[in-house]
């Protein structure tokens, strides 16, 4: 038994198969991410699919301003997923509002709705963060199987100065 | 005894039938009823495990049988001119008016002097026809007891009419009994119109605009089978000098060149059978059938009425085996298979699904009686058995079902499985029953995919419809089958009480028999059909060729082997259905809708503007602009009828 | 004959870890087509492990029942096929899965799924009666049903019925979602309806039709190995051939509507071979 476990959980890091969902982002994140998916760069290589569906899928890509209305929707989408799964927070709308930051019609970055495992900034960011930012998350992963030494704790939005600040010091 | 058999399962019905109409008691009705089916189910169990006899019957309550039998034919018919003198239609009139005219000339001029002819000689084939028709009918009757207090508390009556309804189905079971049972066509042929007038009373038993306009076309449908059936018996006569269907087999076989002459009969005896069994041009009047209670579509559909048409072409096959006329009956068969198949894909109403498949598997049993060898024999009998059982059993399914939600609509039935588990149930596996292996319908196709492929002539036409049509079989029963069980909630239970227990006895039965003989289908096949069909062979010296029952389902001629395969599916599907109740509570997830997904009550859907839920609507491919009944039943009429034309008019 | 039975449980014990490898093959040969460097060979293994670690989400049990029964008819007609068994009870058996496939898909009140299985049908529709006509032509050939009497014949069955095989080609392509006749569920990333028909089979579930489609597409290639039955080369050509063949019109063909599909490319085209052929052997 042990042994097939251990190969579910190997196998676990090797096909994280991605759903991604647009909280209304101007599209630029989008772009970005679909660009991994080009021959350029070519994510399949980690065994990486885009499945746009939840329920096959393991980790979550989320863009754009989470506002009142699409958080039920990005809700059902993380509840829709079957465990173990990870989330990715991508570009600066979806990690704290970015510029339309604590506007009345807004939530403040996806974290505030569901558990984030991974932020990556950027406006957008580039494909190679964003393919990093999903490797980080198959660590995070590993990590609660016990596989791999987790990663540096992530940072939260509005962690900046304080992190500044330790930095200077 | 076997007289006494006999009697219970052909005159029984009739007399308890006078009975219930004469004293019009709802007690007696629901003592009595159950207590004859029962007697009839054990003296047809009886009769078949006896094998094949000969019984002479010269006299019945000291009266001549013959004359009795002609006697009766005459008051029949003139029955039915009196029917068709009150319908005022001139069609059914002078149908029947001409049938008069050629019996008398039959009994008058050509048969007078004839020697008596064996009264009953069954063989194997009526022997298994007659336990479906007592069986299989007789849970049908048990479940109207049931339905139609259910049907007539809709109607609000205010007299029962149910004394009528059942002294009639009991007749029609009595009949269809003595139809197989007899060796004498022209008691045949009484049988025969008997069938006839009760499926014209219960299709209009509801007396409504539709039931009548329906059952009228019934009427005069079956009375041009009648006069076909005469002319038959007429050519007979006249070409071979008896009536006696063992005899003619004889002769008819014994002969090395079947001259035109000889088969024109046997054309015509296709036609009364193309007829009654509904094929294309006539399917209209099974389809107008289902208007009526849904006891009586069950019958009509599955044990008693369409099958005495395949009964009839089964029996008379092997004399006219080997012949040009024989080859086109299989092309109409094959024909009529895909064209109804279609027409089925196109339909959303349950009923009309199950009638369309009733005439598709109708038209597959002809296509094997066209094809004409032992094996195709083989293949023709068991589906007749088997479709027999299921669809009398999705009949039955279809009325609760209707009794529940006011619809026969399939897209109606989404969520049944929420609202009558297991009824849904049942239905969906009378569904599998029909459509997949290793229950008894697909071994039939199968086995009669065989014998198509063995045989020489014409088989690649024929094939090609077969092939088709057998995709558009899965099209619309998998479908149903999926909607049947479709439910947002992970299991449902049912909640008790609320079927009639005889409704609930006869589907349970016909469900757990259903299953239960589809296993032991290659036992029935080995046992049953296969000797019957050997026998038949062997009496008429013919050869079998070709006849291997069950050879085709390993190359191993050992049954033990088909046993494994079967084993091994149900322990995987025995398995998979405990897996599947396993699985926890807690696994409950809303299905994917865009992470919109709300459920009320049984449906999913969103929440729209000002917050109101719009459930999501889905609905079947029909096709409607390919397969759509406006589209092409008028070429499938007009290609059938080209088919008849060609084989009645070829010969002449 | 016990000999025979251990022999076919030995294949059908293998027969995942070979279609697992050639689906990895399959999406390796892609991504070069694609001129990308694609996963490793051994991804559909992963895939599939993975997916049985996951937490099960079923909206409807008798999906889970659907699953599994697809896994076993697969399966079982795979075993058949190992047995030399009847080629029409292969096809049946096979039927059965699809239809519980679909019968799965509709169970679940979701539009996707649902709409998925309606295309799911009219694809059976579309490779039945082909399949149907291709195992009447073997029949024809070989005087029965049965794999095993294929073995038997002198020359190979690809001169005598080479229309046959290309109207194969034609249901193998439907049969194996692969463009230009993948508008059910679809392999890869361009979905259309989410992904169909196996929309809401999920977690292991998912896992259980991936097995089942590993072992289909053994089956579909062994099927075309019996039309070169004499020589090991040849059928491995032969099959070698028709993978890549497969690969290559998935990746240059675009979708087809069904009304394409159904009509003119499948009953009009492939059973239009079929018809020819199997006239042709009748006269021969």
């Amino acid at each position: 038994m042990g042994f097939v476990e251990n190969i579910i959980k190997k196998s676990r890091l090797k096909s994280p198969w991605i759903v991604h969902f647009d909280c209304g982002s101007c599209n630029g994140c989008d772009i970005e991410v679909l660009a991994c998916l080009t021959p350029l760069y070519d994510v399949e290589r980690f065994g990486v699919v885009n499945t746009g569906n939840p329920k096959h899928a393991d980790v979550l890509l989320v863009t754009g301003t989470v506002n009142h209305r699409n958080q039920h929707v990005l809700r059902q989408i993380y509840d829709q997923m079957p465990g173990p799964k990870a989330v990715v927070s991508i570009g600066a709308c979806n990690l704290s509002g970015g510029v339309f930051k604590d506007s009345y019609n807004i939530l403040n970055g996806a974290h505030t709705v569901i558990p984030v495992d991974v932020f990556v900034p950027g406006c957008p960011p580039k494909p190679e963060a964003i393919i990093d930012g999903v490797v980080t998350a198959l660590n995070v992963l590993g990590a609660k199987m016990g596989l791999v030494p987790a990663p540096a704790p992530a940072r939260m939005p509005g962690d900046e100065d304080v992190l500044q600040g330790a930095e200077s010091a | 005894m076997m007289n006494f058999l006999v009697f219970c399962c052909v005159v029984l019905p009739f007399v308890v039938g006078a009975t219930l109409y004469c004293v019009q008691s709802n007690s007696l009705r629901t003592t009595l009823v159950p207590v004859t089916v029962l007697v009839m189910a054990m003296a047809a169990v009886g009769l078949g495990a006896g094998g094949p006899f000969h019984m002479e019957a010269r006299h019945f309550l000291g009266l001549p049988l013959d004359g009795l039998f002609t006697l009766l034919d005459f008051v029949l018919l003139f029955y039915i001119l009196v029917l068709g003198w009150n319908l005022r239609s001139r069609l059914v009139m002078g149908m029947t008016a001409l049938q008069m005219i050629g019996l008398m000339y039959l009994k008058g001029v050509l048969a007078g002097h004839d020697p008596l002819i064996t009264g009953f000689a069954p063989d194997g084939l009526s022997l298994i026809m007659v336990i479906i028709i007592s069986v299989v009918g007789g849970l049908i009757t048990i479940y109207g007891l049931g339905y139609m207090d259910i049907h007539e508390e809709h109607q609000h009556l205010r007299t029962s009419r149910q004394p009528r309804f059942f002294a009639i189905i009991l007749c029609f079971l009595g009949a269809m009994n003595g139809l197989v049972l007899c060796n004498n066509m022209s008691w045949m042929f009484f049988f025969w119109e008997v069938t006839t007038l009760c499926s014209f009373f219960l299709i209009s038993h509801d007396n409504t605009e539709e039931a009548r306009k329906n059952a009228f076309r019934a009427l005069w449908m079956n009375v041009l089978g009648g006069l076909a059936f005469v002319s038959a018996m007429l050519f007979i006569q006249k070409t071979l000098g008896t009536l006696s269907m063992e005899i003619v087999l004889q002769k008819m076989t014994a002969l090395d060149i079947k001259s035109t002459a000889m088969l024109l009969p046997f054309a015509f005896l296709c036609l009364a059978a193309f007829t009654k069994s509904a094929q294309v041009p006539f399917e209209s009047w099974l389809c107008g059938a289902m208007v009526a209670p849904t006891p009586v579509s069950a019958l009509l559909h599955s044990a008693t009425m369409v099958k005495a048409g395949t009964y009839l072409l089964l029996r008379m096959a092997p004399a006219f085996a080997d012949t040009t006329m024989s080859t086109i009956v299989a092309l109409f068969g094959a024909f009529t298979f895909v064209g109804t198949c279609m027409l089925a894909v196109s339909q959303s109403n349950a009923k009309k699904i199950l009638a369309y498949s009733t005439i598709a598997n109708l038209g597959l049993i002809i296509t094997c009686v066209g094809i004409n060898t032992a094996a195709s024999m083989v293949a023709a009998t068991m589906i007749i058995v088997y479709h027999s059982v299921s669809k009398g059993l999705l009949f039955m399914c279809v009325g609760s079902i209707e009794q529940r939600i006011g619809s026969r609509d399939i897209e109606d039935m989404r969520g049944l499985y929420n609202v009558m588990p297991r009824t849904a149930t049942i239905t969906a596996i009378g569904i599998f029953t029909m459509l997949l292996p290793p229950f008894g319908m697909l071994i039939g196709k199968w086995m009669a995919i065989e014998a198509i492929a063995r045989a020489t002539q014409a088989m690649t036409p024929i094939l090609f419809f077969i092939a088709l049509g057998s995709a558009f079989t899965v099209f619309f029963w998998a479908r149903w089958a999926g909607i049947l069980i479709s439910s947002a909630n992970l299991h449902e239970y049912p909640t008790s009480g609320l079927q009639r227990p005889t409704v609930l006895f006869a589907l349970r039965t016909l469900c757990g028999v259903a299953l239960l003989f589809s296993f032991l289908s290659p036992m029935v096949l080995k046992d049953f059909i296969g000797p019957s069909v050997a026998g038949v062979y062997a009496r008429l010296n013919l050869r079998a060729e070709g006849f291997i029952p069950g050879a085709g389902f390993t190359g191993v001629e050992e049954y033990s082997w088909i046993y494994l395969l079967f084993i091994v599916l149900a322990l995987g599907a025995w398995l998979a259905w405990r897996v599947t109740r396993r699985v926890p509570e807690k696994a409950h997830s809303l299905p994917y809708f865009s992470g919109l997904a709300v459920k009320q009550g049984n449906e999913i859907g969103f929440r729209g503007p000002m917050n109101v839920f719009e459930p999501a609507r889905v609905s079947n491919y029909y096709l409607p602009q390919y397969f759509g009944e406006e589209k092409i039943t008028r070429a499938v009429d007009v290609i059938s009828t080209a088919f008849l034309i060609v084989l009645v008019g070829g010969l002449l | 004959m016990l000999s025979s039975i251990f022999g076919a449980l030995g294949g059908l014990i293998l027969a995942p870890l070979a279609g697992g490898f050639l689906s990895g093959v399959d999406r390796r040969l892609t991504a070069r087509l694609q001129s990308r460097v694609g996963p490793p060979l051994l991804q559909p293994f992963y895939d599939v492990f993975k997916l049985f670690g996951k937490e099960s989400k079923v909206t409807n049990a008798w999906l889970v029942f659907s699953a599994y029964v697809y896994l076993m008819s697969s399966a079982f007609s795979l075993f058949i096929f190992f047995m030399g068994g009847d080629l029409l009870l292969l096809f049946f058996v096979l039927t059965i899965g699809a239809v519980f496939q679909v019968v799965g898909a509709i169970c679940v009140p979701s539009p996707y799924s649902q709409v998925g299985a309606q295309r799911e049908l009219l694809l059976m529709v579309a490779y039945e009666p082909i399949l149907i006509l291709v195992f009447v032509g073997f029949a024809m050939c070989t005087g029965s049903f049965m794999i095993a009497d294929v073995f038997k014949l002198d020359s190979p069955l690809l001169l005598k019925m080479p229309l046959l095989f290309l109207a194969l080609g034609y249901a193998l392509t439907i049969k194996l979602r692969k463009s230009p006749f993948d508008f059910s569920a679809s392999h890869h990333g361009h979905q259309e309806l989410v992904r169909g028909v196996q929309t809401e089979y999920s977690g292991p579930y998912l896992a259980l039709i991936e097995i089942g489609h590993w072992l289909d597409l053994v089956l579909i290639l062994g099927l075309c190995a019996l039309f070169w039955h004499t020589s090991v080369i040849g059928m491995l050509i032969l099959v070698m051939a028709s993978l890549f063949t497969e690969i290559l019109i998935d990746n240059i063909t675009a979708r087809l509507t069904w009304q394409w599909m159904v009509q003119k490319q499948s009953l009009l085209l492939g059973m239009g071979l079929a018809l020819v052929n199997l006239l042709w052997l009748y006269v021969a």
